[in-house]
C-alpha cells in the first residue's frame, strides 16, 4: 500500500496543494454567502432561488467554457484532497506511520470517491 | 537507467532496536505553540472533507429540481449549520493566512531563465487575488452583481 502511495504521490500532492490554494480561494465566498448571510437572514433567499442558481451552476464563458460546472467542481472536489492528505498526516502525528498505508489508501479512496460523486453531481445539472 | 528505490530501502533488514527512535508526538504537544499550530492547520482537514461533502449533497438537490434546493437551502437554517459554516470560515481564513506565508518560501529558486518575483510581492499577489476572488464571488452569490 504505501509503495502504491509513494507511487501516486505526485498526483495526491498536486490534488493537494490545488485544494488548499484553489480550493481556499473559493470556498471563501461561498461559505460566507450559502453557509451563513442567506441563512441567517442578512442576503435575501431570492439571490439563491433555484432559478437563479441553477441559471449560474450551467452558465457558460464565451459559450465554449462551462465555467459555473467547472467552477463547481473545483469547489467540491479540490478541497476533499486537501482533507484526506492533511487528515492522513494528523494520523500519522497521534497514531504513528504503521498503518498508514491503509489509512492512507482509506482517505484517499473516501476523496476519490467523493470526487466522483461531485463531477457526477455537477455534470447532471 | 536505476529503477526506483524501493520505499522500504533504508530499513533495517531485521525487525529490532535501531539507533534511531521512530518520531513520537510529545505528551505537551498542546503547550507548544508551533505544534499546536501545525496541527490546528492540519485538523482543518476534518473541515475541508465536510464542507465538500456537504456542498456535494447541495449541488444533488440543486440537479433534483427547485422543491429539493428550497428544503436544502431551508435545512442550512439550522443553528448547527451555522455554527458549522462560522468554524469553516475561520477554518478556512486560517489556511489561507498561514499557507500564503508559506507559498512564497517554497518556490524554486528559477525556473528556466526566468525567476520567480521576491517573497513579499509573492505574498500580497495571493491576498489580492483571494480578496478579488472572494469578493466577486460573494457579490455575485448575493445577486448584487449578475
Amino acid at each position: 500500500m504505501r509503495a502504491l502511495l509513494l507511487k501516486i504521490e505526485p498526483i495526491i500532492w498536486l490534488l493537494f496543494g490545488q485544494g488548499i490554494l484553489i480550493g481556499t480561494m473559493l470556498l471563501t465566498g461561498w461559505v460566507l454567502v450559502v453557509g451563513l448571510l442567506i441563512p441567517m437572514g442578512m442576503v435575501d433567499a431570492s439571490a439563491l432561488s433555484w432559478d437563479r442558481a441553477h441559471g449560474l451552476a450551467t452558465s457558460w464563458l464565451f459559450g465554449v467554457i462551462p465555467v459555473g460546472q467547472l467552477l463547481l467542481a473545483a469547489l467540491l472536489v479540490l478541497p476533499l484532497w486537501k482533507g484526506a492528505h492533511h487528515v492522513r498526516s494528523l494520523l500519522i502525528d497521534f497514531g504513528g506511520a504503521e498503518r498508514d498505508g491503509a489509512v492512507g489508501s482509506l482517505l484517499y479512496g473516501v476523496a476519490a470517491v467523493g470526487s466522483v460523486l461531485a463531477i457526477l453531481a455537477v455534470v447532471g445539472l | 537507467m536505476a529503477g526506483p528505490a524501493h520505499p522500504e530501502a533504508m530499513a533495517p533488514p531485521t525487525p529490532g532496536r535501531t539507533r534511531a527512535a521512530p518520531p513520537q508526538m510529545p505528551s505537551t504537544w498542546w503547550s507548544a505553540k508551533r505544534i499546536r499550530t501545525y496541527i490546528l492547520f492540519d485538523a482543518t482537514g476534518i473541515i475541508y472533507f465536510l464542507i465538500a461533502f456537504l456542498g456535494i449533497r447541495l449541488i444533488n438537490a440543486l440537479g433534483a429540481g427547485p422543491e429539493a434546493w428550497d428544503a436544502a437551502m431551508e435545512s442550512l437554517k439550522n443553528p448547527i449549520y451555522i455554527a458549522f459554516h462560522l468554524l469553516t470560515l475561520v477554518s478556512v481564513i486560517f489556511v489561507a493566512v498561514r499557507f500564503f506565508r508559506l507559498f512564497p518560501k517554497a518556490q524554486p529558486p528559477a525556473m528556466g531563465p526566468m525567476k520567480p518575483p521576491p517573497g513579499p510581492i509573492i505574498h500580497g499577489m495571493l491576498y489580492v487575488v483571494w480578496f478579488g476572488i472572494t469578493a466577486f464571488m460573494t457579490a455575485v452569490l448575493a445577486g448584487v452583481i449578475l
